[in-house]
């Protein structure tokens, strides 16, 4: 894959990257409105200046578990396109690190896990200053819930 | 495209061009300008109609057919421009019809206006094509049909049905100083007005959030209150006129009706009348135009099925002509729209027959002459004897109520046996606002439509009726209600309080009730409807979002997607 500008941020112990064009903006953690019947990791909708957006946690939807809400929790809003329309999204975060310049030279294509691990939305692993950060392709990992189902009782 | 631009480019000269396949060229490459002139005509068709109709009664009236002249002639101007010249040279023969009308050298008869009718069919359908041709897809040949009509008008030119009129009329304006009396316009985009509307809410939003910030309300200063109040009232008026650019009055749909009750009359053999009032009754955009289809259905029902034949109206002793009236008024926040005719009125008996034939009502349970006027609302409902062309093929009340509903509006029928039948249509003034009360459940808050909801009160103990050892019946008055707790109902979690210290809010949708139980009510409040988007799409029970006064987000309920949920849900849900 093309190198480029990254927004990477923190998960747990990993470092996540997405691509820079696709985020608008990053903002603390604020009430958010839980909405009925969504699976967990879709946390409800926020008021961004008068705009009703959802929120999604990649802790949950990567199966990290639950953590406190510290001062460094993020939500970082992107645009995302689902099937047919692209919308906004807030995705909850552990920490945001910096803007990373990865050039194409120190992607790697993502490795064959046998199916063990879903790679669908890696768009490969970028090794930086002596670490891996794991590059997102968020229309992908966000794509899926684009039309959540009903929870079945 | 302005009056203006039309009027510039009719000035030069013009050759009727033959239909040529590449006329749409121009059309096809500025999609902006194309779907201007697409809502531009149908604007001016439907104006046309209206006024040809009323030309129909008074045909000596050189005004009216002034007023039918302009519009084609700006139709006209504006296929001119665009280079479609199929619909410049089609327009241009009724114009020269009619510009002879106007100067009184042609009489206006029956034939005139049936041809002026059909052109103006003719025209709706060519300008309805018009998108599918531009993009190469097929579309139903309509050349012969206006090559005929065209011939018929020259027929109808050489050789006047009736003599011309009296001899003075007043002299017609030509095309170059036609006289605009309509207020200038700008076409805007809904989408744009859409955004506007939205930013406005928001305004109005981030000032009442700012008014209640506590380090404002310890500003013990009555010059910062009384800018802020300022501040506020501009904010208000704002709001209110932003709203109001989205209303456009129901003419258009109304004229449409009229246009259709005489055409549904003469097929029909049954002579009748419509009476229009209220017609300047302002709805929202989006609520007009899907009104419509709606009240065409119940139009041709009303001719078809509600109007007895003029012989059987006679032996009955009414007039042989029957009556429609089509208003529209202002009721408490709400826009009604009734339909009413003067014919045989519901047949309750039958009604009942059919559901029961049909399996929708058990045989022997009893049940009012109202309820049994609802059931044909009911899918697949029909008592039509014979299937007509147009209605009675069991896709009817139940559509139009679906489509009523989708639109926050609510349909009642009453009706006289022998006398007449009249559909009420209550809808809401505006889908960007609703009128609600929030309530809280535990740290949650939502917002109900004040019109879904009948009451609400905290219940005394007497009220509250056990079911298998749990609270599931509350008794008002003389009526039993299913109670649940609304978090129950929503599956969301959280502190809340025992059915007997909370708040019993009673709502109903499409004559169904629930008794929802909630922590409190919060109060009443006009709130801006915003969708979830299309994450949420599935959610069921919940209609939108809207923005409170705090700036949190309350859920706004939706009564019908509840109460279907309820039905669903296993009864363990009120523990």
């Amino acid at each position: 894959m093309d190198g480029g500008k990254f927004l990477t941020f923190a998960l747990g112990d990993e470092e996540y990257g997405v691509p820079v064009l696709k985020v608008r903006e990053i903002i603390k953690v604020m009430d958010i409105t839980h909405v009925p019947q969504v699976p967990d990791h879709v946390l409800g909708v926020i008021n961004l200046r008068g705009k009703v957006i959802p929120v999604i946690d990649l802790r949950r939807k990567f199966g990290f578990g639950l953590t406190e809400h510290t001062t460094r929790t993020c939500i970082v809003v992107a645009d995302v396109d689902l099937a047919a329309t692209r919308v906004m999204m807030g995705i909850v975060v552990d920490s945001v690190s910096e803007v990373l310049n990865v050039g194409e030279a120190e992607v790697d294509a993502t490795p064959d896990f046998g199916g063990r691990v879903t790679t669908d939305y890696v768009l490969g692993l970028a090794k930086v200053k002596g670490t891996v950060k794991i590059l997102l392709d968020l229309d992908r990992v966000l794509g899926s819930d684009g039309q959540l189902g009903p929870r079945t009782a | 495209m302005t009056r203006k631009a039309a009027r510039r480019a009719t000035a030069r000269p013009e050759p009727v061009t033959a239909i040529v396949p590449d006329e749409l060229a121009a059309f096809a490459a500025d999609p902006e300008l194309a779907a201007m002139f697409i809502a531009d005509a149908n604007d001016h068709l439907g104006n046309i109609e209206a006024t040809v109709l009323k030309l129909e009664a008074s045909p000596a009236d050189l005004a009216l057919v002034n007023d039918v002249f302009r519009p084609f002639h700006t139709i006209k101007g504006n296929a001119g421009v665009l280079g479609i010249g199929s619909i410049q040279e089609f327009a241009h023969k009724v114009e020269t019809l009619l510009d002879l009308a106007r100067s009184g050298t042609h009489a206006i008869g029956p034939t005139e206006i049936e041809l002026i009718l059909k052109a103006v069919d003719v025209l709706k359908l060519a300008v309805d094509q018009l998108p599918a041709r531009a993009a190469g897809r097929p579309v139903a040949d309509i050349s012969t049909e206006c090559r005929t009509l065209m011939e018929r008008i020259d027929a109808a030119i050489a050789h006047p049905s009736s003599p011309p009129p009296d001899p003075s009329p007043p002299p017609a304006a030509s095309p170059s100083e036609i006289r605009d009396d309509e207020p200038s316009t700008v076409k805007v985009q809904t989408k744009k007005l859409d955004d506007v509307v939205d930013m406005v809410g928001e305004l109005a939003i981030a000032l009442t959030i700012l008014g209640e910030d506590p380090a404002i309300a310890r500003i013990a200063d009555d010059r910062v209150t009384r800018r802020l109040a300022h501040v506020k009232r501009i904010a208000s008026d704002l709001q209110r006129d932003t709203m109001a650019m989205r209303m456009v009055p129901i003419r258009q749909t109304f004229q449409k009706m009229a246009r259709l009750v005489r055409d549904l009359s003469h097929r029909f053999s049954k002579p009748c009348t419509l009476t229009l009032a209220g017609e300047d009754t302002e709805l929202d955009r989006k609520v007009v135009e899907l009104m419509t289809d709606p009240l065409m259905h119940m139009m041709r029902n009303a001719v078809d099925h509600g109007l007895e034949p003029p012989d059987e109206r006679v032996a009955v002793g009414k007039s042989a002509t029957a009556e429609l009236r089509l208003t529209a008024s202002h009721r408490g926040g709400c826009v009604i729209v009734d339909l009413a005719d003067d014919g045989r009125g519901l047949d309750t008996d039958r009604i009942l027959q059919t559901a029961v034939a049909r399996g929708l009502v058990e045989r022997g349970v009893t049940l009012t002459p109202a309820e049994i006027h609802e059931l044909i609302f009911h899918p697949g409902f029909s008592t039509a004897d014979r299937v007509t062309e147009l209605s009675g093929r069991g896709v009817g009340m139940d559509v139009v109520r679906r489509n009523v509903e989708a639109l926050r509006g609510r349909i009642e029928v009453q009706t006289a046996r022998g006398r007449g039948t009249t559909f009420s249509i209550q809808l809401p003034l505006t889908l960007a606002i609703v009128d609600g009360i929030v309530l809280a459940v535990g740290s949650d808050r939502f917002v109900i439509p004040t019109f879904a909801v009948r009451e609400s009160f905290r219940p005394q103990p007497g009220q509250l009726q056990t079911l298998q050892g749990r609270t599931s019946l509350v008794q008002v008055r003389d009526q039993l209600f299913p109670l649940l707790r609304l978090a129950d109902v929503l599956g969301v979690q959280g502190a809340r309080r025992a059915i007997a210290d909370s708040t019993i809010v009673i709502c109903h949708d499409n004559g169904r009730s629930l008794a929802l139980a909630v922590d409190e009510l919060l109060g009443k409040q006009e709130v801006v409807i915003k969708g979830l988007g299309e994450m949420f799409r599935t959610v069921r029970g919940i209609a939108g979002g809207a923005i409170l006064g705090d700036g949190r987000i309350g859920l706004i309920l939706d009564t019908g997607g509840l109460l279907a949920l309820v039905a669903k849900a296993p009864a363990h849900a009120a523990a």
